[in-house]
């Protein structure tokens, strides 16, 4: 690693822990989450990124040094349909097989409780033992492949098993020889480490679906609070088995159904929010913050974050008017994001750089604050907003003192 | 709610030493080789839900 990147690297990651931890680093860093635009910006379209992996980790560097990024996302479609087709998954429309060349991949829940991933009546044994039930029961479900050992083997199933285990430790290798290039030939932190995810997304995402837990949380309330409970520690072993044993780097945390838009705060209070608190708390025990990626918009549940320690998290605002996010969680928190993907899409170079300039000198006047979009960048974000945001944020972002 | 950490095992190390009827050699060997690549197992199945 040359002698001048590795500088350029240290004081990245010292700008980036500092913002973080709610202290006035020399500038605000640009700390930008660009899935699918990064391929747009190099001619590759969705399926390109999102099935060859070597094309969207190659695009990624490339962008770190045109745009010098301070810290981003190694996979940024993080989600590596090559790896997810050996195995058969259902639950993805992957682009340029399911979904045109230039879609981004999609998820799917399936339509009817009993082809659901997992069963009304199935609450007691996924309690018992979550892991047993997840490879038995779950696995067999949302793959093609996968067959449970109450079925009839195949070569499929045992060939699935062995791919997915050899592609996951091949996918791992691949992102851990990345995260170095993004650092020797970039200069850029890896901005993620470790994967949470709140034990109620978990079951409203993959295992019961959105309808399913929407009936459940009045049918059978305390079977799915119990679920919640059995799921946290092993959400917790997840996050803490991939975080950064540096402890500089936060654990990620993409949040879903306590937006909002999805429940309202009575069944946030109740399922949502115990179980992700004592997982964040637990995080934050062992050392790590939790940047808690806030999709939609999260109004009256905001206050609660507050009930965690100073500076356990990291707040990215989506859909939230990120002032009023500033100013009821800012005391505590950093907090991340400010220009709208629309603006980005379909706004003008100048629209965006009065954008970074607003949100910089308000919710970044004292510190504990990182540039970003709203939400994940997909392929309608233009170039030369995103140049502009990068231009404006090194322009505007650097602290006098 | 009291939170109650789970080991991260798929496998454990107690029912896997029942299938031998003696170690010959030291024990803590392979009991920390069974529960490393145990391990592995326990983040692929987590892998399967969270991070794809």
């Amino acid at each position: 690693m040359a002698e001048d990147m590795e500088k350029l690297y240290n004081e990245r990651m010292d700008r980036y822990v500092k913002a973080n931890r709610r202290e006035k680093p020399d500038k605000v860093p640009f700390r930008p989450f660009a899935a699918e635009a990064v391929g747009a910006f190099y001619g590759l379209n969705a399926q390109q990124v999102t099935h060859d992996v070597d094309q969207g980790l190659d695009a990624i560097i490339r962008f770190c040094k045109d745009f010098d990024i301070d810290a981003t996302v190694s996979n940024m479609v993080y989600v590596w349909t090559g790896l997810t087709e050996s195995y058969g998954t259902k639950y993805y429309g992957v682009p340029g097989i399911d979904l045109e060349v230039f879609e981004s991949f999609q998820y799917r829940e399936p339509k009817k409780d009993d082809e659901s991933w997992m069963r009304a009546d199935e609450y007691d044994r996924f309690v018992e033992d979550p892991v047993e039930f997840t490879m038995n029961v779950w696995a067999p479900r949302m793959s093609r492949y996968f067959e449970s050992p109450d079925s009839k083997n195949t070569w499929k199933n045992n060939l699935a098993w062995l791919k997915g285990g050899i592609g996951f430790m091949y996918y791992g290798m691949k992102i851990g020889a990345h995260v170095q290039r993004m650092k020797d030939e970039a200069g850029t932190v890896s901005c993620l480490s470790g994967a949470l995810k709140a034990p109620f997304d978990i079951l409203a995402d993959k295992f019961r679906g959105f309808r399913g837990i929407s009936y459940d949380i009045h049918r059978q309330p305390d079977k799915v609070l119990k679920a919640t409970e059995a799921v946290a520690p092993h959400m917790l072993n997840n996050a803490l088995l991939g975080a950064d044993p540096a402890k500089q780097v936060p654990v990620s945390h993409w949040m879903h159904r306590g937006a909002t838009g999805f429940f309202s705060e009575d069944i946030f209070k109740k399922f949502y929010w115990p179980t992700l608190r004592e997982v964040t708390e637990e995080i934050w025990k062992a050392g790590y913050q939790t940047i808690y990626y806030a999709e939609g918009k999260w109004g009256k549940n905001l206050k609660y974050f507050l009930e965690l320690p100073e500076g356990s998290i990291i707040f990215h605002c989506d859909k939230d008017d990120i002032f009023e996010v500033h100013r009821i969680l800012g005391k505590k928190f950093a907090v991340s994001g400010g220009v709208p993907n629309d603006m980005l899409a379909y706004g003008s170079p100048e629209d965006v750089r009065k954008r970074v300039k607003e949100v910089i000198e308000t919710v970044g006047k004292d510190g504990g604050f990182l540039l970003d979009a709203e939400a994940i960048m997909q392929q309608d974000t233009k170039k030369e907003n995103f140049k502009a945001m990068a231009d404006a944020c090194a322009e505007y972002g650097v602290y006098k003192n | 709610m009291e939170f109650k950490k789970a080991p991260p095992v798929v496998f454990p190390w107690e029912d896997k030493k029942k299938e031998y009827e003696k170690i010959l050699g030291d024990e803590e060997i392979v009991k920390k080789l069974w529960e490393e690549y145990d391990m592995f197992a326990y983040m692929f199945v987590w892998f399967l839900v969270t991070a794809m």
